[in-house]
């Protein structure tokens, strides 16, 4: 299997200029990337996400450990040319038009005048700005900022997509627009990498995901083992009293909802108990569905344990 | 340099000039350039006779008979005096926030991020910001010296090498500019250490007269350093006036000297920015 992005152990510290003290960042993170697929990286404010992020574009130099991008060492600037990154809380030059924005970034990334001339008109248009090209940043709302922000990331076509908060301060359209870019990048292999707090965007849209909290990694695997296996909800509309007393001493949640009384089981054989007690008095069933936990019930359980 | 290293430079040298033209420095030189250009287009009036004036006029006042040589000279050196002093100082503090602006939190980081080492974004903001300055000085020197010589005939190179002179010392400063940039990311805290170094080169330059007046070796020694080692922006200036003058032009130390201050701090400031944290 190969990795767009591996780090093993990396640590960063920060040291205090004046009072010396230290402040562990990064704390020994190990991780892999693989090629081609979307990665979320979540964890509480202050966890390290964003050092780490820095790190691996060498923004910030590691204390220690070692970090690659595609096998290549990622404190070579040549590691960097297969990424693109848009940060978090960017202040890109205000003097600069849209256009001028995207040459600028992209010539710096290596591109020709060229290649240049012929990705600019075409990423305004994929990002919905192909109006406001030669109209200064000065004058784009955030949500445009973010917007434009992405095509500067995708300008050189990277096989690595960084993005530090993309969907921060765009409307649920906007939202929804860079959603599907990155699900067609996502197709044509993309590696796409994903630093957020919004866990439902995650959910939505990674297909594995790491939880820093303190600077390690306390949580990481595929979004869809992470909240799958909870459980099962049994739906029933009218349960006899004795057999709900019953009912409720073996369930682990009960709730009334829409007129129907929802039992929560831990597993399988339970749930199934449940329904031949329920058909053994001709009770009617509503539903009966397998139940997953969201992201953020990952999340909070997993940060929780960790406090 | 390959082709990509140089597709880099071009790069940040011009967004350093669209930065320098949406601050409106550019424009600003420009325009007391051009003023200054047109004064002496239209304002003065000069007829030649034989190698001298026969009359000069400058608003309405005419004057007689004086060497034409001389003349001219003594006019390229108060615009080469003016440069090298309120210009380097509106030089300056015009350009010192275009080197620290990179710093920006939001902005760096994006920068670092292409595959571009860091000493190339320093340096080629450093020599867009030189060409920016140097822009202006050649345009009015040169300017001031054809107008001149359509005027007078008198073509005397000593102006023109004197504003690669003025562009040198405001390279030397502006490394200064680029280390302060670096440590403080601060415009102000460059600007002010960069005026400092310009304001001790006068006194520092009188070290001779000064030496005299110190009671002990040790401060007589510290000086001695200090004038070594600093810029030595007022020695250079008199080595543009005599360029300028036709005078003897005495020593190179000044511009060697001057020269490795540059080199050390802009070094200095290139090791520093490549260690930092963003």
């Amino acid at each position: 299997m190969s990795f767009a992005i591996e780090t093993e152990g990396l640590v960063k510290i920060f040291r205090s200029r004046w009072s010396g003290k230290e402040v562990r960042a990064v704390d020994g993170i190990t991780l892999s990337v693989e090629q081609g697929t979307t990665f979320g990286l979540l964890g509480p404010n202050g966890a390290g996400k964003t050092t780490f992020v820095k790190l691996l574009l060498s923004c910030a130099h590691a204390t220690q450990g070692r970090a690659t991008i595609f096998g290549r060492d990622a404190r070579e600037a040549e590691a960097r040319r297969p990424i693109g990154y848009l940060p978090e809380n960017h202040r890109f030059p205000t003097y600069l038009t849209g256009r001028s924005m995207l040459d600028f970034y992209a010539a710096l990334s290596g591109m020709d005048g060229a290649a240049r001339r012929t990705r600019i008109p075409e990423l305004l248009a994929t990002v919905g700005l192909a109006d406001w090209g030669n109209v200064r940043l000065g004058k784009y709302s955030k949500g445009m900022l973010q917007r434009v922000g992405l095509a500067q990331a995708l300008m050189h076509s990277p096989t690595l997509l960084i993005l530090d908060e993309p969907t921060d301060g765009v409307d649920p359209i906007g939202r929804r627009q860079i959603r599907d870019i990155l699900h067609a990048l996502e197709q044509q292999g993309v590696t796409i990498f994903v630093n957020s707090h919004l866990l439902g965007e995650v959910e939505l849209f990674c297909r594995d995901v790491a939880i820093i909290h303190r600077g390690k990694v306390a949580l990481e695997g595929k979004v869809k083992d992470l909240t799958a296996g909870a459980g099962y909800r049994l739906a029933v509309d009218y349960v006899p009293e004795r057999l709900e007393q019953e009912l409720r001493a073996r369930a682990t949640a009960v709730a009334q909802r829409n007129g129907s009384l929802e039992f929560l089981f831990g597993s399988r054989e339970e749930a199934n108990q449940a329904v031949d007690l329920l058909r053994a008095q001709y009770c009617e069933i509503e539903a009966l569905t397998r139940t997953t936990s969201t992201l953020e019930d990952v999340f909070v359980r997993t940060v929780e344990d960790r406090q | 340099m390959s082709t990509r290293s140089l597709r880099v430079t071009v790069a940040l040298v011009l967004d350093t000039f669209r930065e320098a033209f949406a601050r409106k420095i550019f424009w600003a030189f420009f325009g007391c350039s051009t003023a200054l250009i047109l004064f002496f287009i239209f304002i003065m009036k000069i007829d030649v006779v034989q190698g001298a004036i026969a009359t000069i006029s400058l608003f309405g006042n005419t004057s007689r008979g004086q060497d034409v040589q001389k003349l001219v000279r003594q006019v390229h050196g108060a615009i080469a005096a003016f440069l090298f002093t309120a210009g380097m100082f509106l030089a300056v503090f015009a350009s010192a926030g275009l080197i620290p602006a990179v710093f920006e939190p939001g902005r760096i980081e994006l920068l670092l991020s292409k595959p571009v080492e860091r000493y190339h974004i320093l340096i080629g903001r450093y020599i867009g910001n030189v060409l920016v300055i140097a822009a202006n000085i050649f345009y009015l020197v040169f300017a001031v010296w054809t107008v001149f010589g359509i005027k007078t005939g008198v073509w005397t190179p000593g102006f023109l090498w004197s504003s690669v002179l003025i562009v040198f010392i405001f390279a030397v400063l502006l490394t200064v500019v680029v280390l302060m940039g670096v440590l403080w990311e601060s415009a102000v805290v460059a600007t002010m250490v960069a005026f400092g170094i310009m304001i001790m080169s006068p006194i520092l330059a009188q070290q001779t007269i000064l030496e005299r007046l110190l009671t002990s070796e040790w401060s007589r020694n510290v000086m001695r350093v200090m004038y070594y080692a600093l810029p030595k922006v007022f020695d250079v200036g008199r080595i543009a006036r005599s360029l300028v003058l036709g005078d003897p032009m005495g020593g190179w130390m000044p511009i060697w000297s001057s020269a490795l201050f540059g080199v050390v701090i802009l070094s200095a400031g290139l090791y520093i920015f490549s260690r930092r944290n963003y």
